[in-house]
């Protein structure tokens, strides 16, 4: 039905309209939609000799948005990189696909295709695991974004596969400083409440659907005062069986859960633009966690008793992305007349795009449809039949006896013309560090604990529910006093399989510094790998057994400078998956995170990139904590200490710039890991913790005054680069891959045996022990006390800092 | 298809804390209010407001208020008379928080459904909104900004600043 006269509704003329006035016509809706792309949509109707249907320009600018189809990781780049320049044509594929492939793990059950990766767990059980980032709305009614984030995020793992259940969520954001002073632009949240509204939004939605929060982390600097960045997580749990999902022609397409209403309409394409002030207020919406609920109880449900063939979230886009890409293989006929509304006076394009929340569409065969109405009944859960899948390659929309939409699904899903970017990336950074002040190491130390980026996320962390479902065994708070950082959560998930007398375990870790990422984002993204599977080692999980997820939210992709840095992050990603042996089984992109600051400047984000890993625990019972077990055990460095304070927080306390940006050595820091995994399952390990931002000096004060024991290190025994002649560089130095180790004496050379030769290396090397007295005492190169600094002080600025500057 | 169209009865139902009980939320939204410039303010109490349309005459909604909205250990409600309240200068202020009528109302849906399940007539439609009475002199678009900085978000919130009785 191509004919001018059969597509209905309001049309959209554009056929002979000069590019500057497509523009315009875009901008006015809030579309999106580049130049090369009204000319390709130009092009296809002109084909069709017909105006397109707003409908039809609305379906096509959410289904290219950058939101849907991450144009900036798959279009060609033209990257320059000091004299050299290459093309690079999709860097997805040629960076995390490809070193995913090449790691080829039989235990990755889906990857990259549908809406989370998917891992095997055991023999009968799949882990999938998604984080989502929900900066924009976020930005705009804090609240309301980040609820809606967890909201979205949960939908996901619904609806991954045939539907796994979520066990836990994470959280993970970035703020500007909640004590910044400075000016902001007309309509901007200050930082303070901005955190303080995310924190609540995350909370309640996850509090009420009955899902732990147990892992994340918050970073502040105040470049992300304008485009807070909020990053979701949920993994669910699913049996095998349940991973392949399909869609046949002539399944039912039947839609789920919540009402459809004129709320969240263009999240898709304006998630796709720089934030400024003519942000649509439809693009915020509030969710409804107990509608959400019913839908997960009552579509699990369905899912065990096998009565539909498919299903997928109505993330942005609403109907159009969710029937768009269940039929994308095959087609698709809907009516929307048969739609449940929240208002009755909505347009027909409202109904089909709207991101109202809490639905999902499912690919229902026509004989499951009864038993699957009483399911949903049972729960309170409304349930519509929209149309079904057809065998026609297009994608067909009606309102009351009106063609809406009649596009070919071959343009929709491919039509999208791939335009060249340019990208240039230049190392400008000094490899000596230059100006700041100096800092006696106590008083550094002082300053570190009570940082920011370091310093108790207790007040946000209390606020959520991190014990509902009963199997969370290592904790985000730990220690005696159960309020000590830990590395990573470590998830039971015996609630979701029944099984008591299985204590197979999966642990969730984060990376993420974008101040490496300020000298090399390459590196950074090593950094922040390396980060999470040391987070995830530390707790007793198998790092060999690990699956990582990327989310890169980034500034504008059209400034070359932001591009190369893009992909330099992207590279360092792929080297990380090859080095380390583990894949990337999912992962996100948000970019144009920049805004126009109070003074009208362009104010981009630093360059982001949260690496999140899962791994299993083979048995939870032997899950390790970060905090000191007792005095007189004998502490253990693994990993070597380099010169490597660039972009440290050492550097930042003291206001220095320059250095070494931390450089990791993959297949050295896997081995270690590995070794350490091996002493863990035998029961060598009493407490781990991983060295990152303010190196040795701050994990050691964080183990001490969490388990309440002190220590003495000699930093002489520290496994290092010979060159090293300097105290601070060996207390503050945030080299990777190193990891702080409590061992009961009677263990040491069990302990050690799993390091093979390794052990006899620089690389694990016994460097003090642990004391009654809880006091942080460190021995200098030169044989003298350098550092002795009270636990408890160290404690009380560690855990005072955020509540001080919150109010 | 004919659309019947009835006069709504609309009703207007707050629900505070009562006097006798510390109200922390209260504390926080002061303090959230004098960092916005509003030092004189002394003190800021809470409440929930529920309008409620549709086919309740004013002893059922008197009767949702009661049994549903009200916990009648720490809480009190009343039915808010349509008529203005009484004013006093400008050392008391009412001011109410609503969504946006084109923004989804978890609460309010879930309001309408509870008063249906308890036996009375389904209403049209609830709507909720946050209630503050601030005790302190102010100027109203004094407090009108502080609460756009501070308590609502004027991209998706009504808010209605009134004198008022104390």
């Amino acid at each position: 039905m191509n004919e001018l006269s059969e597509v209905s509704d309001i049309d959209f003329p554009i056929l002979g309209k000069p590019a500057k006035e497509l523009r315009a016509l875009g901008n006015a809706r809030h579309l999106s939609l580049s130049d090369p792309e009204w000319a390709a949509i130009q092009a296809h109707f002109k084909g069709l000799k017909r105006e397109p249907s707003l409908a039809e320009i609305e379906t096509i600018a959410q289904t290219w948005s950058e939101h849907c189809k991450h144009k900036t990781f798959t279009s060609p780049i033209r990257y320059t990189e000091g004299k050299k320049t290459r093309t690079i044509k999709n860097l997805f594929a040629e960076t995390i696909v490809a070193a995913t492939e090449a790691v080829k793990k039989p235990w990755c059950l889906s990857l990259f295709k549908d809406n989370a990766g998917v891992v095997a767990f055991g023999k009968k059980w799949a882990l999938a695991f998604k984080v989502e980032t929900h900066n924009h709305p976020s930005a705009l009614e804090p609240y309301g974004g980040a609820a809606t984030g967890v909201g979205g995020v949960v939908r996901d793992i619904l609806g991954v596969g045939l539907g796994a259940k979520p066990i836990l969520n994470t959280d993970t954001f970035c703020f500007g400083r909640p004590d910044y002073k400075g000016a902001l632009p007309e309509g901007a949240h200050h930082p303070t409440r901005t955190l303080r509204g995310v924190v609540a939004g995350v909370r309640d939605y996850g509090n009420r659907m009955g899902i732990p929060t147990a892992g994340g982390g918050i970073w502040f600097d105040d470049e992300y005062r304008l485009n807070p960045l909020v990053f979701c997580g949920t993994v669910g749990i699913m049996p095998q069986w349940a991973v392949k999902k399909e869609v046949k022609p002539g399944d039912l397409i039947v839609a789920v859960g919540g009402r459809t209403g004129r709320d969240g309409l263009h999240g898709a394409t304006f998630s796709s633009a720089n934030l400024g002030a003519d942000a649509p207020s439809s693009a915020v919406q509030i969710g409804h966690a107990i509608q959400e609920k019913r839908v997960l109880d009552a579509l699990l449900a369905a899912r065990d008793k096998k009565l539909y063939g498919s299903v997928t979230d109505c993330g942005a886009g609403g109907f159009s992305s969710a029937v768009g890409e269940l039929g994308a293989d095959c087609g698709a006929r809907v009516r929307l007349e048969q739609a449940p509304l929240k208002v009755s006076d909505l347009d027909s394009w409202e109904i089909w795009l709207s991101e109202s929340q809490e639905r999902m569409v499912l690919a229902v065969p026509p004989k499951c449809l009864k038993a699957l109405e009483n399911v949903f009944a049972a729960e309170g859960c409304e349930l519509a039949v929209l149309g079904e899948f057809t065998k026609t390659g297009r994608l067909e929309v009606m309102h009351h006896e009106r063609t809406i939409v009649d596009l070919d699904m071959k343009f929709l899903h491919k039509g999208l013309p791939r335009v060249e970017r340019e990208a240039t990336w230049t190392n400008s950074h000094a490899a000596k560090p230059a100006g700041g002040t100096t800092k006696k190491a106590g008083d550094a130390l002082r300053e570190m604990v009570g940082h920011l980026n370091v310093c108790s996320r207790e007040w946000v962390i209390r606020q959520y529910d991190h014990e509902v479902q009963g199997g969370t065994i290592v904790k985000p708070l730990q220690g005696v006093r159960h309020d000590g950082p830990g590395d990573a959560c470590v998830i039971w998930p015996h609630a979701a399989t029944g099984d008591m007398e299985d204590f197979s375990c999966f642990a969730v870790g984060h990376g993420l510094n974008p101040d490496y990422g300020r000298i090399d984002p390459y590196y950074m993204a090593l950094a922040a790998v390396d980060e999470a599977l040391r987070n995830l080692t530390c707790v007793g999980a198998d790092p060999a057994r690990a699956a990582l997820l990327d989310n890169f939210c980034w500034a504008s992709p059209e400034d070359p400078r932001q591009l190369g840095a893009l992909v330099r992050a992207a590279e360092g990603c792929a080297a990380a998956a090859k080095g380390f042996n583990v894949p990337f089984i999912s992962g996100k992109d948000s970019m144009f995170n920049q805004s126009k600051d109070e003074k009208g400047k362009e104010l981009p984000i630093p360059g982001t990139l949260l690496i999140s890993a899962m791994a299993p625990v083979p048995d939870g019972r032997k899950a390790v904590t970060m905090d000191f077990k007792g005095p007189g055990n004998a502490l253990y460095l693994i990993g070597r200490t380099n010169d490597e304070l660039g972009g440290s927080l050492y550097h930042r306390i003291l206001g220095r710039t320059g250095g070494e940006v931390p450089k990791v050595n993959p297949a050295s820091a896997i081995d270690g890991f590995k070794a350490l995994h091996a002493a863990m399952t035998r029961g060598h390990v009493l407490s781990a913790h991983d060295l990152s931002e303010g190196g040795l000096a701050l994990c050691a004060a964080e183990m001490g005054f969490t388990g309440e024991f002190g220590c003495l290190l000699d930093l002489d025994e520290v496994p290092r680069d010979p060159r090293i002649y300097s105290n601070e560089t060996l207390l503050f130095s945030e080299s990777p891959s190193r990891i702080l180790v409590e061992v009961k004496p009677e263990n040491e050379s069990a302990f050690l045996r799993q390091f093979g030769k390794s052990a006899k290396s620089a690389m694990v090397r016994r460097m003090g022990q642990t004391t009654a007295n809880p006091i942080l005492k460190v021995t200098g190169l030169e044989g003298s006390t350098c550092l002795e600094e009270p636990l408890k002080e160290l404690k009380e600025a560690w855990q005072t800092a955020l509540p001080k500057v919150l109010g | 298809m004919s659309v019947k169209i009835q006069a709504a009865n609309v009703h207007l139902i707050e629900v505070k804390l009562r006097s006798e009980f510390n109200d922390a939320e209260g504390s926080a939204a002061l303090a959230l209010l004098r960092e916005q410039g509003l030092t004189n303010l002394k003190g800021v109490r809470i409440g929930r407001l529920y309008e409620v349309s549709g086919a309740l005459s004013a002893n059922q909604a008197h009767q949702a208020g009661k049994d549903l909205l009200c916990d009648a250990v720490t809480q009190e409600f009343r039915l808010v008379p349509a008529a203005p309240a009484p004013m006093n200068g400008m050392n008391f202020w009412r001011v109410e928080v609503w969504l946006k009528p084109t923004v989804s109302d978890a609460v309010g849906a879930t309001v309408a459904e509870a008063i249906a399940e308890g036996g009375l007539p389904r209403p049209a439609s609830a709507r909720c909104g946050m209630l503050y009475l601030l005790d302190g002199r102010a100027v109203k678009a004094q407090v009108e900004k502080a609460v756009a900085k501070s308590l609502a978000n004027p991209l998706i919130h009504r808010v209605v600043v009134t004198e008022a009785h104390p």
